[in-house]
């Protein structure tokens, strides 16, 4: 997600760019004076950056986001470029535009906000340390503070994209899934199967409902085979929703067929005291398919038989 | 209100196709309509076509379900056809699974149920 994506993502207008610096009670006199330490700012960048940039080398999880010289050069020159930009006097909404890329930067390479936190706390430091050095002290501890509100204004930017990427990236898992979750498959004349593999959500389930309604009046089918072997667990939800499949679909004229029905799972559907007899319960699936045969009027026989010529009678399902 | 859904008869069942909406006074009539006719004509089997309802609320659930008890303690089965997914999943939802009736497709279907049934039980 680009950081352009983030701003809309995040809601971020004047508006709440307004709220944001209120929250953090980041006034105007604050940048002003970050704008006066400008110089302060120039002189120290490089001796700042060099000892940020050695707490993140000297950590072994950290140091791999560095994979040679050239990337910790590009690195430094980055960071010299973001800690002079704290000293510009500006707080706008380009501002805010700029930290989310830089925010959007450290999700893309996967640097954890732990990491990032804690380089945070030791920039903070060696920030004050220099003031303090540098500058009587009540002037010191003012321009400190005015640091301080930008810097958690930022942190609270780069946290928002931390989540917004991860929502992101969850949300489009979920429809990749919801794509994959329901593929009822036509498996003969008349006959559908839908094999449902992996865990169930209520989401999931209304979905897997929808979807074999519409596909039974589709295909006109008489039967469709629910094959839930791929099913981890079984929960009252699940169940339940099973069991208004059933019912919906023999509103429509059709009939369920359950298969793959572990030991575990038929335990708890008795333990949850789910009423399954209205439904067809098979233990595999190819039992299944001849149930659904039988029913649209068919069955499966051995070649043997049909050479067999006048004397073979077709197989019939035991039962 | 009474014969505002048409009652036909196809071979030996009755078919009555439900394409306008069934609120209060036509749900009465049309209930009172197919039970007469079930009387009058001594028929073996009964045919709802539902597949002109986009919706079918509780009431009219009620009404479908009632009307085939009181047709098969009439001595005839009830094929209720042709309900949409939307209104199946909706009528289930809301606890309606119209146990007691017979569902099929469409109208083909639920006259070949028929004449299976009818099979059956001689």
């Amino acid at each position: 997600m680009s950081h352009r994506k983030y701003m809309k993502t995040l809601r971020l207008d004047d508006a709440d760019l307004r709220s944001r610096r209120a929250f953090f009670e980041l006034r105007d006199e604050d940048l002003a004076r970050l704008a006066t330490l400008r110089p302060f700012a120039e002189k120290h960048t490089d001796a700042i950056v060099d000892a940020f940039y050695e707490l993140l080398l000297g950590h072994p999880e950290t140091r791999r986001f560095f994979a040679d010289d050239a990337t910790i050069r590009r690195v430094k020159h980055a960071q010299r470029e973001y800690f002079l930009g704290l000293f510009q006097g500006k707080c706008d909404l380009a501002y805010v535009e700029d930290r989310l890329r830089v925010g959007a930067a450290h999700e893309r390479i996967g640097l954890a906000p732990r990491w990032y936190l804690g380089a945070y706390r030791r920039y903070l430091q060696l920030m004050h340390d220099r003031l303090f050095a540098d500058l009587p002290e009540a002037e010191a501890r003012a321009g400190f503070d005015s640091v301080q509100r930008l810097v958690f204004f930022d942190i609270a930017l780069a946290v928002d994209t931390y989540i917004a990427a991860n929502l992101d990236a969850v949300g489009r898992h979920q429809a990749a899934i919801r794509e994959l979750s329901t593929p009822v498959i036509r498996v003969h004349d008349r006959i559908l199967l839908l094999p449902l593999v992996g865990a169930i959500d209520s989401v999931r389930a209304q979905q897997v409902m929808d979807t074999v309604l519409l596909r039974v009046v589709e295909e006109k089918a008489k039967c469709i085979i629910i094959d839930i072997a791929g099913v981890p667990v079984v929960d009252t939800k699940v169940a339940d929703n099973l069991v208004k499949t059933t019912a919906s679909v023999r509103l429509l004229g059709a009939q369920t067929i359950l298969t793959g029905i572990s030991a575990q799972v038929a335990r708890t559907m008795v333990q949850l005291g789910v009423d399954i007899s209205a439904m067809h319960t098979l233990s595999n699936l190819s039992e299944g398919i001849e149930l659904a045969l039988d029913i649209v009027g068919k069955g499966i026989t051995s070649k043997s038989r049909l050479r067999g010529g006048a004397g073979g009678r077709p197989a019939k399902r035991e039962g | 209100m009474r014969g505002s859904i048409p009652i036909l008869r196809i071979g030996d069942a009755l078919l009555a196709t439900v394409h306008v909406e069934l609120h209060d006074a036509v749900a009465e009539a049309f209930q009172t309509d197919v039970l007469t006719a079930v009387e009058k004509r001594r028929t073996r089997g009964l045919v709802i076509d539902i597949s002109g309802l986009d919706m079918v609320d509780t009431y009219v659930a009620r009404i479908l379900a009632d009307t085939g008890r009181m047709a098969k303690l009439m001595g005839t089965a009830t094929v209720l056809v042709g309900m949409r997914p939307e209104v199946s999943a909706t009528l289930v939802r809301m606890g309606y699974t119209m146990e007691g009736v017979h569902t099929a497709l469409d109208l083909d279907e639920g006259l070949a149920l028929l004449r299976r049934l009818r099979t059956r039980r001689r």
